[in-house]
């Protein structure tokens, strides 16, 4: 089998996975979640496409609460890219989230943010790999 | 069999209490990021209208590891009271790292035991959303308001449909820009203080009056 047929398979970069919407809007709010803490709790950085609800949110904190083991796992950092969406008669203009990037708290070291862009250095251990 | 007239009266203002709600006891959640200052400013609003403080606080993260009640706290303004109970809720974050609270002198058994408990206490603060009719938003007027924690927290109250207003605090640090809160959240009600001094707290008490009553 080929290394990037495996989930399973050990690496020593980091893993992205990026998650359209429709594979996340097939899922239940308690599936998303559970499903985001696994893959950041092994390490992996999860962008999804689009946000999660406010309740979603509050769930994902409440369970990555749940998960914390304070030697290997010390939490998550979340961060999103706003788009303008405009409304259908182009009357009104409002925020909505474009993405989002959920990851292990100890490998986003450093994110710059703006409205616009967003940059990361990641934290490999002994190597710090920039990711932008 | 006929009612006196004192006990059908009051028979009836119950009644028209409950359909109005005004029976429903007010609780106002202090939510906020760990060292934001919610706790100081439960103190000042104790202080200030019981003459009582709630809770400690202290410099290091996450003083507040369980949520405090303090019920029956009454604010007037200008003939208006609003009656409540203070819920001081822990600070939300999205992680806690123990070794932050080693460098405040806390011994490595010290720091894991005050991590362990802040994540119980922060899963006991969201758990409280769903139970509080109003929030003060404390926010660090020091620090970058938008974080992730501010945002959910915005976002759920919101959602819940329960009134909040946005406490920027600690305006007595040189370094404290409560405009820019102002500018990131224009919609909502900001209202700068000092929880340390009592700076402006005034102001925040006629906000609560006339936001929560």
């Amino acid at each position: 089998m080929s290394e990037t047929n495996s989930s399973d398979t050990e690496t020593t970069g980091l893993k992205m996975d990026f998650l359209s919407s429709s594979a996340l809007n097939s899922q239940t709010s308690m599936e998303k979640v559970s499903m985001i803490v696994d893959r950041v709790k092994r390490g992996d950085l999860v962008v999804i496409e689009g946000g999660l609800t406010p309740e979603e949110e509050a769930e994902l904190i409440e369970t990555t609460m749940r998960e914390i083991d304070i030697e290997n796992f010390m939490g998550i950092d979340i961060y999103t890219l706003e788009k303008d969406k405009t409304s259908f008669f182009g009357l009104s203009r409002k925020k909505t989230i474009g993405i989002t990037i959920i990851g292990p708290a100890n490998v986003m070291k450093e994110v710059k943010k703006k409205s616009n862009f967003l940059s990361m250095i990641a934290n490999l251990g002994d190597t710090d790999a920039p990711v932008h | 069999m006929n009612m006196p007239r004192f006990f059908r009266s009051k028979f009836f203002k119950d009644i028209l209490n409950k359909l109005l709600g005004k029976n429903k006891v007010l609780k106002i959640g202090f939510y906020g990021h760990p060292n934001s200052g919610k706790t100081t400013l439960a103190n000042r609003m104790t202080t200030d209208w019981i003459g009582k403080p709630i809770g400690t606080v202290s410099q290091v993260p996450h003083e507040t590891r369980r949520v405090y009640r303090q019920e029956h706290v009454t604010v007037k303004d200008d003939g208006v009271e609003l009656n409540f109970d203070i819920i001081d809720t822990p600070g939300i974050a999205t992680k806690i790292d123990y070794t932050n609270f080693l460098e405040y002198g806390l011994s490595e058994e010290e720091a894991k035991e005050r991590a362990k408990e802040a994540t119980k206490g922060i899963i006991e603060a969201i758990k409280w959303l769903d139970d509080v009719t109003g929030v003060l938003l404390v926010i660090d007027a020091t620090e970058d308001p938008l974080t992730q924690a501010n945002i959910t927290i915005m976002g759920n109250l919101e959602a819940r449909n329960i009134p909040f207003i946005i406490v920027a605090n600690k305006i007595d640090l040189e370094d404290a820009t409560p405009e820019k809160i102002n500018s990131v959240f224009p919609q909502h009600t900001v209202v700068p203080i000092s929880a340390l001094n009592g700076d402006n707290t005034n102001l925040l008490y006629r906000k609560m009056v006339d936001k929560f009553k």
